[in-house]
């Protein structure tokens, strides 16, 4: 009797779902298990856990970029902007008024400014906030716009963003930039903050307004007929993608323990496109996999630079070697997989199986085979 | 056929590096420069020096040296990670750079928490060893320079009034500034004008300040800009004015831009191949040319060879290559190199007692006076 009145997940709930349910949730607790003693010093050594931290911050980054030009087919290139926003107000904030009166030392700091001091998840916060705010400003001009036009004007905002802290003396130090900022973030701050990001881009895809926003990107006069208001969104898009593009700025920060307006020149917009690109337009796995790999091989590709033998011949030490293979990366990717290395789709454990072995597929298929006849 | 392109591109990549062979456990020096990037120039001529005296002393303390370069990408958020991967993936026993001193501070939390002491090359901005026990610098800083400009305009130039034409966008070109205003006095200054890196049309400075008549203007710059001002100057009319700069200006790009307009200039440096050669300088000069061929074409080079002279022997003194006793060493150490009498201070900063100046003729860097300070 009950069988029939099963409701919400139960209802759905096929042998399928019920092992793609179980996978996930020995993934998600053998990566807590993972952060867990990573944290405390067994497995990673602190330059491992600092990749990771990076990987994690990238892949924010990705995200908060992949929700504007992928998944709204806006093509903007402001984010080292609403990043350089994020890491000046999240370190302000966060920095202790000594630290502060130590740092500005050819003009002081204004005096209201300098005795703020909230804990890190608050700067944080605040932070997003802020860049949200840029954003939002920004978006009105530049949303207008379309295609390259919108890529150049929002370049040129972020650009003006840097320019502008550079010559804020009393407020960022201008040229000289801040240092000193405290290492607080850790594995769980930066996979949390991924995760927390991760879910929040998944769940708002399938709400009514992501349904708009890639009917926007799809096409734009036919969105506009169907009764979706086009600046609405795209604001919207554009605004969320800045607070992201905040919380990334400021986790940099404290990883990175200094910041400079020549930090965040527009060649660190193209860095996350390249991210973007590469995981494919519009696939949350993708970005965060791109990331995670394109982070991870900047380090492990290094051997490169060093000169390797390729059994016959010695290739000699040439500096910048590993970066060509990015380069290269980019070229067959645009060449042979137009849709990113993701192919445009998420991930699911159903193409995980396919790809590594077929028997298991076609058991399982049998079996809902059979059960449906 | 793409999967299998697709795996066979990523194989490829992994084919592990063959670690090679060592007898005895070398002493491992990691060199933490910008070897790509916008800043590759200066890495690539700090690595020469540091190869240079890497040639001539090849061990210490019985021990080989090894050589570990580490390329920042001129990037302070990479320079971070690389400066991580020195200390805890290679584990080396001291690192010498960097040249950009934004690069140095962004990495020195690393090496301060891994107690690995660190030697800057060329990096003159006050932050890099401000509070950071274990960052130590071979060249002058940003204050020694300003001074000394300050009072070779004043006794060697005869000046009495000077003009200010600053990059505010530039840390190195604002500390210049400072000192060189506190040094010459605020009141000599009759007119000040700025721009910003990148910046291509200075006419509207270069009037300001010309009405005002100095006898001599005070750039404190990167290398490009001051090229096309000195140019522009001339091209205005302005024929005898004399420009004064800091270490930057010894980059042959600036005579590559500004042509036959640089030769109104005078800059101080750290090192000179014809002022008066000692000992020391003889030998580095020989070798380099013997491995690179020609004179340097930079004083950070011989800066380069300071640092790793430096480095060998602090760990010599120290007779171990643990960190804090190495750093120890390092406090306490005073040795003829190649830019002079090196020793440090409280803050791990270089005393330096020399500082060269130079000018540009017939379209080539030329010595012109040593200034001794005491």
């Amino acid at each position: 009797m009950a069988e029939k009145k099963f409701t919400g997940v139960a209802a759905r709930m096929t042998p399928r779902r019920g092992r793609d349910l179980t996978l996930s949730c020995a993934a998600i607790a053998a990566i807590l298990l993972f952060t867990h003693f990573a944290m405390q010093g067994f497995i990673l050594d602190a330059y491992l856990v600092r990749i990771l931290n990076m990987c994690a911050t990238y892949a924010i980054l990705g995200l908060s970029m992949n929700l504007v030009n992928g998944f709204t087919g806006l093509f903007s290139l402001g984010q080292a902007g609403f990043m350089a926003v994020g890491a000046y107000v999240t370190t302000i904030l966060f920095l202790s008024p000594e630290a502060k009166g130590a740092l500005f030392y050819l003009k002081p700091m204004e005096p209201f400014l300098q005795a703020i001091q909230l804990p890190f998840w608050l700067s944080l916060l605040v932070a997003g906030l802020v860049s949200a705010l840029a954003a939002f400003l920004i978006g009105f001009p530049c949303l207008r716009l379309r295609g390259d036009y919108l890529a150049i004007a929002t370049l040129g905002f972020s650009e003006i963003i840097r320019v502008l802290f550079t010559n804020m003396q009393t407020v960022t130090n201008g040229a000289v930039g801040l240092k000193g900022i405290p290492p607080v973030v850790n594995l769980w701050w930066s996979f949390g903050i991924m995760a927390l990001v991760i879910v929040f881009i998944r769940r708002l895809m399938r709400t009514s307004y992501g349904r708009a926003f890639k009917a926007i990107r799809d096409d734009e006069v036919a969105a506009e007929s169907m009764g979706i208001s086009l600046f609405k969104h795209k604001m919207m898009s554009f605004v969320l993608s800045g607070f992201i593009a905040g919380l990334g700025g400021g986790l940099i920060a404290s990883i990175v323990g200094s910041i400079n307006p020549l930090q965040f020149r527009f060649i660190l917009s193209y860095d996350i496109l390249m991210i973007v690109v590469l995981g494919g337009m519009g696939s949350v796995s993708g970005t965060v996999v791109a990331a995670f790999l394109i982070t991870a091989a900047k380090e492990w590709l290094r051997w490169l630079d060093n000169g390797f033998s390729l059994g016959l011949f010695r290739v000699p030490a040439i500096a910048g070697m590993r970066m060509v293979v990015f380069s290269v990366l980019l070229m067959l990717v645009i060449l042979f997989y137009r849709q990113g290395l993701s192919g445009g789709k998420e991930f699911s454990w159903q193409a995980l199986i396919d790809f590594l072995g077929k028997p298991a597929r076609r058991d399982l298929k049998r079996e809902e085979g059979g059960k449906k006849t | 056929m793409k999967k299998l392109l697709a795996l066979s591109l990523v194989l490829l990549l992994a084919i592990p590096f063959v670690a090679m062979a060592e007898s005895a456990e070398p002493i491992k020096i990691g060199i933490f420069e910008p070897l790509t990037g916008s800043k590759a120039a200066g890495g690539e001529m700090e690595y020469r020096g540091i190869q240079v005296a890497h040639a001539l002393v090849p061990e210490v303390l019985g021990r080989p040296i090894e050589l570990v370069p580490v390329d920042n990408k001129s990037d302070d958020v990479e320079a971070a990670t690389a400066a991580s991967r020195l200390v805890e993936a290679e584990k080396v026993d001291i690192v010498i750079g960097s040249w950009g001193s934004s690069l140095c501070i962004a990495a020195g939390p690393s090496f301060e928490k891994a107690q690995t002491p660190a030697i800057g090359t060329s990096c003159t901005n006050p932050q890099v060893t401000l509070g950071n026990e274990y960052y130590f610098r071979v060249c002058y800083l940003d204050d020694f320079q300003g001074t000394l400009l300050a009072n070779y305009a004043k006794t060697n130039l005869g000046a009495k009034t000077a003009a200010i034409i600053c990059d505010i966008s530039n840390v190195y070109a604002i500390g210049l500034r400072n000192y060189f205003l506190e040094a010459f006095g605020e009141e000599n200054i009759v007119a000040e004008a700025y721009f910003n890196t990148g910046d291509q049309e200075f006419s509207a400075q270069i009037t300001a300040v010309m009405d005002k008549n100095p006898d001599v203007i005070f750039m404190p710059s990167d290398f490009t800009e001051p090229g096309l001002i000195m140019k522009q100057a001339r091209d205005l009319g302005y024929a005898d004015i004399l420009f004064l700069g800091g270490d930057t200006w010894e980059t042959e790009a600036i005579i590559d831009i500004g042509g036959a307009a640089v030769e109104a200039c005078r800059f101080t440096t750290f090192f000179d191949a014809d002022a008066e050669p000692s000992e020391e300088s003889a030998v580095f000069l020989a070798k380099y040319e013997e491995m690179f061929g020609g004179k340097p074409k930079s004083s950070v080079t011989a800066l380069g060879y300071d640092a790793y002279m430096a480095a060998v022997k602090a760990i010599e003194a120290a007779g171990t290559t643990d960190g804090p006793a190495v750093q120890a060493a390092l406090c306490a150490l005073t040795f003829d190199g190649v830019t002079g009498r090196i020793a440090f201070d409280g803050n791990g900063d270089a005393i330096k007692n020399k500082a060269i100046i130079k000018t540009v003729e017939e379209g080539a860097f030329k010595y012109i006076d040593t200034v001794v300070i005491e």
